[in-house]
């Protein structure tokens, strides 16, 4: 007997559905660039002129350097009343939103919508509308950039707040302990590092929208490479870059530092 | 008010010296700053009431005529950010590879890519897309571009995180057959990575559909330039539209993206 003669029973061959997807998404992608009239000989053409479009950055002018300087100072305090703004708010809502802390389910689910709501809208559509109702400058950003921080905040601190030990909070429940007495005694002490590293996550993002937020009129940095880019004036928007780059390295790299020390 | 009466649960019952001494550096900086940012009782109690006129504005009836256009810019802006999310995923996947620890080729090439990988995320996109359109002209391209940049460095940094995280034990397995440098990548690395990349693609498109949506004020494509220029023109019936499909469009897709990423990570049960 050969093992021809045997009669093998496999177990069917699963269905690979990946070709299929690849096939799918390829066609997609191609009705796209077909509907939004890229034209890839154009962009093939632009290498060559691209290379000569970047040179121009090439020799940054940093004769306004003071007043640039002085612009980076607004927007990083734009960021940081921004921050401020959305930590308040935060702090405020986030033990409504958590399930294990709120007074009430319904609280939970309004507060919870709340918090999507202000993610839900982009930052500089709020920049927009401040600076249409209380005018130009810094404080239309940081109301901007705090409210709609404050969704992101909320979340995360509610979410840390619904992984606190059930111990912790029947023990401090169990002294007849009301809602706030709960919040301050058994919530936030439990989650301090992980809300501030939050925090700083936070700031850091707030510092690159603010950097943009110029472009709405929202005061700094933004508005500057805005007209400096309108102007042709390359020298200057690459000492800008250059300077936006580089705060958002060194911020950068300080919140990860402190977010490595806290943990 | 016994809520204000706190006692901490430290020894003499006050707050630790770290916390007061971070309390009072943060409060510093804000008083600081707080010139800077042009915040004065004054001008805050003007502009209280400045916002609650202004508000009354957006008590209009949506302009409906507008909802053709506005479909068709919405689309723009989720087609550009596919299309942008997709050049990312093609361009990001050899550079993830690159900048994993365990999967490059050599250190000098790992420290060389997450560099360029941090350096290509720092900016936001909106700077990016400046200078794109400066150097392509208007239009969805430059904003594509600018996604697609910024998206490699997000991207190619999560890859590579993912990729360091895999089970050695599966790379000995397929390297004791005698594969290759890049058979051992792509049958015994990319498989076990893959859900992760997956999640963490589908955290980079709904990323990309925010960022899209503001593009536009800069003249790169979408929904953004309408939304600038309904402002500018006063326009509150349209703006209150595209405030609203935004609004939309972002819960959808919020909800969509983690219910996708729950699936891929944790299995089909959950």
């Amino acid at each position: 007997m050969s093992y021809s003669q045997i009669e093998v029973k496999l177990p069917a061959k699963p269905r690979n559905p990946f070709p299929v997807w690849v096939a799918l998404a390829l066609i997609t992608l191609w009705w796209i660039i077909w509907d939004l009239d890229i034209s890839f000989e154009t962009l093939a053409y632009g290498v060559s002129d691209m290379a000569e479009y970047f040179s121009r950055y090439g020799q940054p002018d940093f004769s306004e350097l003071s007043r640039y300087l002085e612009l980076l100072g607004v927007t990083l305090a734009t960021a940081l009343w921004g921050t401020a703004i959305a930590f308040v708010i935060g702090f405020m809502i986030a033990p409504f939103a958590a399930r294990n802390f709120t007074p009430h389910p319904s609280l939970y689910y309004i507060s919870r919508e709340f918090l999507n709501f202000t993610r839900a809208l982009p930052d500089l559509l709020l920049a927009l509308i401040f600076v249409a109702a209380i005018g130009l400058g810094p404080l239309a950003g940081a109301l901007a950039l705090g409210i709609h921080t404050a969704g992101f905040l909320g979340k995360f601190f509610a979410e840390s707040l619904e992984q606190i030990d059930k111990g912790v909070c029947e023990g401090v429940a169990a002294t007849g302990a009301n809602f706030p007495q709960m919040v301050m005694y058994a919530g936030w002490p439990s989650i301090l590092r992980e809300a501030l590293g939050y925090v700083l996550y936070i700031f850091d993002r707030n510092v690159r929208m603010a950097a943009v937020l110029g472009l709405v009129g929202a005061g700094g940095i933004g508005l500057a490479l805005h007209d400096t880019l309108r102007l042709f004036n390359y020298d200057q928007a690459a000492a800008l870059i250059l300077i936006i780059l580089l705060t958002i390295l060194v911020i950068d790299y300080l919140s990860a530092w402190i977010r490595k020390k806290l943990t | 008010m016994k809520v204000f009466m706190l006692r901490w649960p430290t020894r003499n019952g006050l707050p630790p010296f770290g916390f007061v001494a971070l309390l009072v550096i943060a409060l510093l900086s804000l008083i600081l700053t707080a010139p800077l940012v042009e915040i004065e009782l004054e001008r805050l109690g003007q502009s209280l009431g400045n916002f609650s006129e202004f508000i009354v504005n957006f008590m209009v009836w949506p302009n409906f005529d507008y909802l053709p256009t506005l479909g068709v810019k919405l689309l723009e802006t989720l087609q550009m950010s596919l299309l942008a999310t997709a050049i990312a995923i093609v361009i990001s996947l050899p550079l993830g590879f690159l900048a994993a620890r365990n999967a490059t080729c050599h250190p000098v090439v790992y420290r060389i890519t997450r560099d360029a990988l941090s350096l290509m995320r720092s900016l936001p996109e909106l700077v990016w897309a400046l200078v794109f359109v400066s150097a392509v002209g208007l239009g969805p391209l430059p904003g594509i571009m600018a996604l697609a940049f910024v998206t490699v460095g997000f991207m190619g940094k999560f890859f590579a995180e993912a990729i360091e995280t895999i089970d050695p034990k599966a790379v000995e397995g397929v390297e004791a057959h005698g594969a290759s440098w890049m058979q051992v990548r792509l049958f015994a690395m990319f498989p076990q990575a893959f859900p992760n990349l997956a999640g963490t693609m589908i955290y980079v498109l709904d990323h990309n559909v925010r960022a899209a949506t503001i593009l536009g004020i800069v003249g790169a494509g979408g929904i953004g330039y309408d939304m600038v220029m309904s402002m500018r023109l006063f326009q509150y019936d349209r703006l209150i539209l595209i405030a609203l499909s935004i609004y939309l469009i972002v819960t959808v897709l919020d909800r969509l993206s983690d219910y996708l990423r729950n699936r891929i990570i944790h299995g089909a049960k959950q």
